[in-house]
């Protein structure tokens, strides 16, 4: 009887072990994905429909997006260690920390960084089609002869990186001339466009997939503008669908970025900024639970479905695993630090 | 006439049954249209673009009208835009004439959405080129024409102005939002707050525990009477309802509906302001301004009118810029990037078969509001009828839980309704007014940020003053408001004094 009783015993601790490890490498059936922004129309909310669509699938389980804006969605994954919670941010995570901006820790001490999906390259500046600025080089010609040109730019991220690579361009052109760039701090794309049409903005930050359309209307038209820069990188752009998107093609979007639209970073080689999307984790979640959804996503990447869905969005799919991820996007930090600190001194 | 393809049984029921959800999501306190659509958002994936939009607009027409109901049954506005149907709806539903007011409520909601809907029909590229002309200075002062009813609302001129004032205060704390402009710097609060209070006290809450929780407490003070019975609130025992409440009010009607629709195609101002200002310009314009806050019908004309007038409206921006017109537009256009259509100026050109679909959505939504809500008031009134010892705890969970849920399970969204409920009551007891606290919070931080970056933008003061003739037509009714608040004051004293 006791031997009957030991073996029991026995195969329910190795069942429980062996549920038990299945567990630790299983996605929770409910998987909630926080975004750090409040949109439902832009492109984080965008990027992490398509993942978790996908991640859906792939494991049958349940995954929601929920946009919360960036404060909650850290809060949310800094209390969520089981990994029912992970968060898809873009590097307006780690720099509005270099920024400086309150709530924004540095995501790699503080969390654990998940693998890289895909980009987002549309990240623009335009000019209204009436201005004398025809290209980003004439922009930083006036600046160096001294005349004032208005940014309109979201101070603390994605948005102010690039002014801060026109100002630092600028500095290695002409010192003193980055002064002349002066930053208008406003908020939604709808604010930036309606200081352009208001003319109290030289030039706006936009975007591809927001101002598109808007390249194309009359000259006449009070909301007609024009790209004057792509920050994306060449290759990046090369992978986007060859239609473009709307009514410009690839090849238009590549004369708009570098090498033909050129800010140089140190005298040399050109500024380029590719907007990256990523998963950000507690920083104790089980490594197991990380390698799955690595696992998975390979998968899920090598399918192709996900691919197309991104490409036809004007996405251009970027899936890196957690430990490279983390790699490649400390070295973006570290490089766009160099860019903020040179403009500071 | 290829949309008409687009046009299934699925489309129609899909109508129906968002507008129906958006109805029940807009009468729940704490439970809004944006909540509504936002829910439902992910769906459009598996439906498609066309059915899915029919889904979200049913849900955005359901949920802006829902909150008459509770506005007008419980004194609780079921979403910001609705405020204003409290201050007549209600005290017509303690004269007994809560289904009167009820039908009064949806017979003008739908005139605002139809109304709204032909604009948008027909004016909406022509409208978007003018909304662009209102910079931070016109939208600043328009966001303070709106908050010169705070005055007008109250018993005494200068107690209003002070809980309005109060409630601008209270809209600040937290940072001076970056995404918004700011420079993410905290105001109004300590450091250790921080965790709490970054982004200050969510509407929401605020909204349902100055005005529900409140009630409760107070209801709570009061205890339960041995002849409960005879406390309760009769259904229609007043005044019958009869179209006729309407005549003499086509001017309220149609200013009502033009300010909702001429409010919503301007983003970033909202619902609430624009439920605000039909209500003070009705008063402005009425013949007898002192029946408004009694239960006077103009009242809820006014407010419903204007917040169903804003829903063609928001969508003018939306689908002429790529803009959105308010917070649920915002969430719609999550639709459209989600199947990769890309929404601005050439959006009506390039997709007119989703635009007639869009229209004819909208069109059948309104339909599908007024029957559902007009068929089902007898029901639907009958709350009133519930004993308070049981009705009010149901209210309070609902409270609790809608707060819990507005922004995606946040615990000090719970403890904000607890504190602004202690402080309505508290109010209440002081003599403070919670109208024009609730204004002055819901439209502070715009004020703030219009009239700040206005400041940024120009460099001067004089700019509001000398920005563009809009501006000084916005100057003209501000004065014409100011002047009546003064006048209504004065003349109240005297009557007072003289009695």
């Amino acid at each position: 009887m006791t031997g009957l009783f030991t073996k029991l015993g026995l195969a329910a601790g190795l069942a429980l072990v062996t549920a038990t490890s299945g567990l630790a490498q299983d996605l929770p059936k409910n998987l909630r994905v926080v975004i750090g922004s409040t949109s439902t129309g832009g492109d984080t909310y965008q990027a992490a429909s398509f993942v978790a669509d996908a991640i859906s699938k792939h494991f049958g389980i349940n995954a929601k997006v929920d946009a919360v804006g960036p404060t909650e969605a850290f809060k949310a994954i800094a209390r969520d260690r089981r990994g029912t919670t992970i968060m898809i941010h873009h590097d307006q995570s780690y720099l509005g920390h270099l920024y400086g901006v309150k709530g924004y820790e540095d995501i790699f001490a503080t969390y654990k960084i998940g693998p890289t999906l895909t980009i987002n390259p549309g990240n623009a500046y335009l000019v209204p089609k009436k201005s004398p600025y025809q290209s980003i080089s004439d922009v930083l010609d006036a600046a160096a002869e001294g005349t004032r040109v208005r940014v309109a730019i979201q101070p603390g991220g994605v948005s102010e990186i690039g002014f801060s690579a026109l100002k630092n361009a600028a500095k290695i052109k002409k010192p003193g001339s980055e002064k002349n760039l002066v930053p208008v701090n406003t908020g939604s794309q709808a604010d930036k466009d309606q200081l352009l049409f208001d003319g109290q903005a030289d030039v706006i930050n936009g975007s591809v997939q927001s101002n598109e359309q808007y390249t194309r209307l009359p000259e006449d038209d009070q909301k007609a503008m024009r790209f004057i820069w792509l920050t994306a990188a060449q290759e990046t752009l090369d992978q986007v669908n060859e239609a473009g998107l709307g009514g410009t093609s690839r090849e238009a979007l590549l004369q708009y970025a570098t090498p033909k639209s050129s800010v140089t970073l140190d005298g040399e080689k050109d500024f380029t900024f590719d907007k990256d999307f990523f998963i950000i984790y507690n920083k104790d979640i089980d490594p197991a639970l990380v390698e799955a959804i690595d696992a998975g996503l390979k998968e899920i990447y090598a399918e192709g479905a996900i691919e197309k869905s991104m490409k036809d969005a004007f996405f251009v799919p970027h899936f890196m695993p957690s430990k490279e991820a983390t790699t490649y996007l400390e070295k973006k930090r570290d490089d766009y630090r160099k860019v903020i600190e040179a403009i500071r001194e | 006439m290829d949309f008409l393809s687009l046009i299934t049984p699925l489309f129609l029921v899909l109508i129906l049954c968002g507008t129906m959800i958006g109805i029940i999501f807009g009468a729940i306190p704490g439970m809004t249209a944006t909540m509504a659509v936002a829910v439902c958002l992910p769906l459009t994936y598996s439906l498609g673009l066309e059915n899915g939009l029919a889904l979200l607009l049913g849900l955005y027409v359901g949920g802006i009208s829902g909150g008459l109901v509770p506005a007008i049954l419980l004194n609780i506005p079921g979403t910001p835009a609705s405020i204003a149907t409290t201050f007549d709806g209600y005290p017509m539903t303690q004269r007994g004439e809560g289904e009167s007011a009820l039908k009064v409520a949806i017979f003008a909601s739908l005139f605002g959405g139809l109304f709204s809907l032909v604009v948008l029909y027909l004016f909406a590229p022509a409208l978007a080129d003018f909304a662009i002309q209102f910079s931070y200075v016109e939208k600043f002062l328009i966001i303070f024409l709106a908050l010169t009813v705070m005055a007008a609302l109250s018993s005494s001129m200068l107690i209003g102005i002070f809980s309005g004032v109060l409630g601008i205060l209270v809209s600040l704390i937290g940072a001076y939002d970056v995404s918004r402009g700011g420079n993410g710097e905290y105001r109004l609060m300590f450091d250790f707050m921080e965790p709490y209070l970054s982004s200050g006290f969510s509407l929401l809450p605020v909204l349902i525990g100055v005005f529900a929780l409140s009630s409760i407490l107070i209801e709570a003070e009061a205890g339960v009477p041995e002849n409960a019975g005879a406390r309760k609130i009769a259904l229609d025992q007043g005044k019958k309802f009869h179209l006729s409440v309407f005549s003499g009010q086509w001017k309220n009607l149609f200013r009502s509906a033009s300010i909702g629709t001429f409010v919503g195609l301007l983003p970033g101002v909202g619902g609430s302001a624009a439920s605000i200002m039909s209500y003070s310009q009705a008063k402005a314009f009425s013949k007898n301004p002192r029946s408004f806050g009694k239960g006077n019908p103009a009242g809820i004309i006014a407010s419903e009118t204007s917040n169903n007038g804003l829903t063609g409206g928001a969508l003018i921006p939306l689908l002429s810029l790529g803009i959105p017109g308010d917070a649920t537009t915002a969430i719609l256009i999550g639709a459209f990037t989600l199947q990769g259509i890309q929404v601005g100026p050439l959006f009506i050109g390039d997709n007119l078969e989703i635009w007639n679909a869009m229209i004819v959505a909208m069109l059948f939504a309104n339909v599908c509001m007024f029957a559902i809500m007009y068929f089902a008031i007898r029901h639907i009134a009958k709350i009133v009828t519930v004993p308070k010892y049981i009705l009010l705890p149901i209210i309070l969970m609902m409270c609790v839980v809608g707060s819990y849920t507005i922004n995606y399970g946040i615990m000090f969204d719970v403890w904000t309704l607890l504190i602004f409920g202690l402080f309505g009551y508290l109010a209440y007891h002081i003599g403070l007014e919670i109208a024009p606290f609730v204004i002055g919070f819901i439209l502070g931080p715009s004020a703030e940020i219009y009239f700040l970056k206005s400041l940024e933008s120009f460099g001067t003061v004089s700019i509001f003053f000398t920005k563009s003739w809009i501006a000084v037509v916005l100057w003209v009714l501000i004065a014409i408001s100011i002047g009546l608040s003064v006048w209504m004051s004065r003349s109240g004293a005297r009557h007072h004094d003289e009695t």
